[in-house]
């Protein structure tokens, strides 16, 4: 019982005795009852995938999309391998640990287009080992989403989905009726230093949940917080509608 | 060609009988054979064929030595059970050889000087039906030597000619002579080429591949072409070669795959590890997807897997609880590792290491994804760092009340930022020691360091800006855009 390939074997198995319990995955609270309750009152909901946006230029850089995701997926980080696969490798690994986020440990993939790194993304998913992947792309279609969906049941992983468009794009296609779990819009919000203190206060980004499996959307204005549970809620906005400074697309 | 003269370069076994030497002029030779017909030699085009017949003999053994201009020097150390016998490995060889219309001579010998020796100078070589091999048993190099001319111990030729003038032709009269006498006359070269040739000094060869004792070969009765063929050939391979690798308790990190044709190309792939292995099913799925690549022209009839890179497999501590190392996850995770480096490239996965610099470009260094961590380095988290750092830093148009203020007002990408909160500077100063001692001062002032800002525009956005060198009322500052939180 010591060899690491009877180990892998046992742990593959447990595996495929855990693909059964679907109902076993849990949920990853966000360490507020207003933000757990929106998804369904216990979290955001592992083992499956879900879809972090940013608008007008964040769409571009997404910057703020990718660190909403980095500190949702810093806290699972722990109890596996997290993979990373994007087109344009821009992450900067201090500003990752910054957040918070293991970045020494982060497995970084560089990908040629969209549909390699969404299958980088699926790979990674569905390999043991892996408890989360996030993927840069413009977009996700409905075969690729369920396919995605396959892939994170088969071990339980969670995935994450930063939308970016390249720099000067257009939208990206397959925009609508994606198949995500959860899907968010990011941005940024202007921060609030201490009292007394020159300079930026802790970096704050208003969160949208446009869409939820047995919750209801709302938006929220969180603060990065050193703490147990790094997004840390300053204020809930009445209605999505109305924080939005842009109309809101419709969406599926 | 030597100074416009033609001279003949080569002579065969037909030329021999009929007084045509090496080194004769052209006309010479024609006045010996009146039908003769002459061609250039062509160096280049027979280098580039020894190197052809190189690879093809990596079917014999992987280590493949070229001897320019006309020898081979394999290493069988180790393969030649795989033949049953060195006489059979021999036979073979030449055989195939003959086969491709390349008479050959092979000697085989414990030491490389001997086996050349014998191989160039050999009697009994040139009679027809006589063998075309030699296997000088071990520890007979002395003897076999004995009897050959000195150019046997590749000594250039100025120094066999000296040898000649002075009544040696043997090696046996040059092993009774004193050897510092010897080395004082003719040079070190001399007794040092005798010692390699004996085995008492080991000789460096070059090798085309390097030595690897870890290889597996198929010999295919019939030559295949089929990529299923190829498929199940690759799965029986690796079993062989993983089985081997088992015994000595190592596994492998590179793995190459060759298949030879029927027209005497090797075709080789090459699948890398992140850690050592020996599962042949995951080997097989790896070499799978390029089995495509292989073009088998009109069949492969010989297969050979090498592992090279071998290490330790059960050195391994096999652990129950994720260290902080994360050695457990990466057992896991080998496999998705190899999969997504086979696919996308060398380079296309990895993992972030601190570097211990403060240039924000260089703190952060990529390593293999799976190459142990090293020492505990960490970012430093006291100083704010932007998720995406650009490549390459963007300029922006600054406004800001004086030179040494943060900014007030920034333009990038043509859109106008407000600065609602600025933090900073932080100066970073040019890393001077990596310049040219002599410049250093120039750079200095040139470059003067730059001031790092972390500002906050009005929709709560965040830009890493800095201002380059120092500022000068001669020339306008720059701004740049390096990085976004």
């Amino acid at each position: 019982m010591s060899s690491p390939v009877q180990l892998g074997a046992l742990r593959t198995a447990l595996a495929a005795l855990d693909g059964g319990l679907k109902s076993a995955r849990g949920a990853l609270s966000f360490g507020d009852a207003r933000l757990d309750a929106a998804l369904g009152g216990a979290g955001l909901p592992l083992g499956r995938w879900h879809e972090a946006a940013g608008e007008g230029l964040e769409g571009e850089t997404g910057v703020a999309a990718g660190a909403f995701v980095a500190c949702v997926a810093a806290r699972l980080a722990n109890r596996g391998a997290v993979v990373w696969a994007m087109r344009r490798a821009d992450l900067y690994p201090p500003g990752l640990a910054g957040l918070g986020f293991p970045a020494e440990r982060l497995i970084q993939v560089r990908v040629r287009d969209e549909a390699q790194a969404l299958a980088v993304l699926e790979e990674a998913l569905g390999s043991v080992g892996v408890v989360a992947a996030i993927a840069e792309v413009g977009g996700v279609d409905l075969l690729a989403g369920r396919r995605l969906t396959l892939a994170c049941e088969v071990h339980g992983a969670t995935g994450f989905i930063v939308r970016r468009r390249p720099f000067g794009g257009g939208a990206p296609p397959g925009a609508k009726g994606s198949a995500a779990a959860t899907r968010w819009r990011i941005a940024p919000a202007p921060s609030v230093p201490a009292a007394g203190e020159p300079g930026l206060g802790p970096p704050r980004w208003r969160l949208t949940l446009d869409r939820a499996p047995g919750g209801r959307p709302g938006a929220w204005i969180v603060e990065f917080d050193h703490g147990p549970y790094p997004l840390r809620v300053v204020a809930e906005l009445a209605d999505p509608l109305l924080a939005s400074p842009q109309p809101r697309r419709a969406t599926g | 060609m030597v100074r416009g003269v033609r001279r003949v370069v080569a002579v065969d076994r037909v030329g021999r009988p009929l007084h045509l030497y090496v080194h004769h002029t052209a006309a010479d030779a024609a006045s010996h054979v009146s039908d003769l017909l002459t061609g250039e030699a062509d160096p280049v085009a027979d280098q580039a064929d020894l190197e052809a017949i190189s690879d093809w003999a990596a079917r014999f053994s992987p280590a493949v030595a070229p001897d320019p201009p006309d020898g081979l020097f394999l290493d069988i150390t180790g393969v030649a059970h795989l033949w049953g016998g060195e006489t059979a490995l021999m036979d073979d060889l030449l055989a195939r050889l003959a086969a491709a219309g390349l008479p050959a001579r092979a000697a085989v010998a414990s030491t490389t000087g001997a086996a050349w020796a014998v191989a160039h100078f050999g009697e009994g070589f040139g009679a027809p039906g006589a063998q075309a091999g030699v296997i000088i048993p071990p520890g007979g190099e002395a003897a076999a030597l004995r009897t050959l001319p000195i150019e046997a111990l590749r000594c250039e030729a100025a120094v066999a000619r000296q040898f000649d003038h002075l009544g040696i032709a043997k090696v046996a009269q040059l092993m009774a002579l004193p050897r510092d006498q010897v080395a004082r006359r003719f040079g070190a070269a001399v007794p040092r080429r005798l010692d390699h040739a004996l085995g008492e000094v080991p000789e460096a060869l070059i090798f085309r591949r390097p030595a690897a004792p870890d290889l597996a070969r198929l010999s295919l009765a019939e030559p295949i072409s089929a990529p299923e063929d190829l498929a199940r050939v690759t799965r029986d391979i690796a079993v062989q070669l993983c089985a081997r690798l088992e015994t000595r308790r190592v596994g492998a990190r590179c793995f190459t795959l060759s298949f030879h044709g029927v027209d005497g190309r090797a075709r080789r792939l090459e699948v890398s590890l992140a850690l050592p292995s020996r599962d042949p099913a995951a080997l097989a799925r790896l070499f799978a997807p390029k089995l495509e690549t292989v073009d088998p022209g009109f069949g492969l009839e010989v297969v050979t897997l090498v592992a090279e890179e071998t290490a330790p497999l059960t050195a391994r501590q096999a652990r129950w609880d994720p260290g902080e190392d994360g050695s457990l996850e990466d057992d896991a995770i080998a496999p998705l590792i190899d999969r997504l480096t086979n696919r996308l490239g060398e380079g296309a996965v990895w993992r972030a290491a601190p570097f211990p610099s403060h240039l924000p470009e260089r703190a952060s260094v990529s390593r293999a994804p799976l190459s142990p961590a090293q020492a505990p380095e960490r970012w430093d988290p006291d100083h704010p760092r932007p998720l995406r750092l650009f490549a390459r830093p963007e300029p922006v148009e600054v406004t800001a009340l004086a030179p040494d203020d943060p900014p007030r007002l920034f333009r990038w990408r043509g859109v106008i930022h407000r600065v609602r909160l600025a933090e900073g500077p932080e100066r970073l100063a040019p890393e001077w020691w990596r310049a040219p001692f002599d410049t250093a001062d120039e750079r200095e002032s040139e470059l003067g360091g730059r001031d790092y800002y972390q500002v906050e525009n009005e929709t709560g956005a965040r830009f890493w800006l800095f201002r380059e060198g120092r500022y000068r009322s001669d020339r306008p500052t720059r701004w740049w855009l390096h990085g976004l939180f």
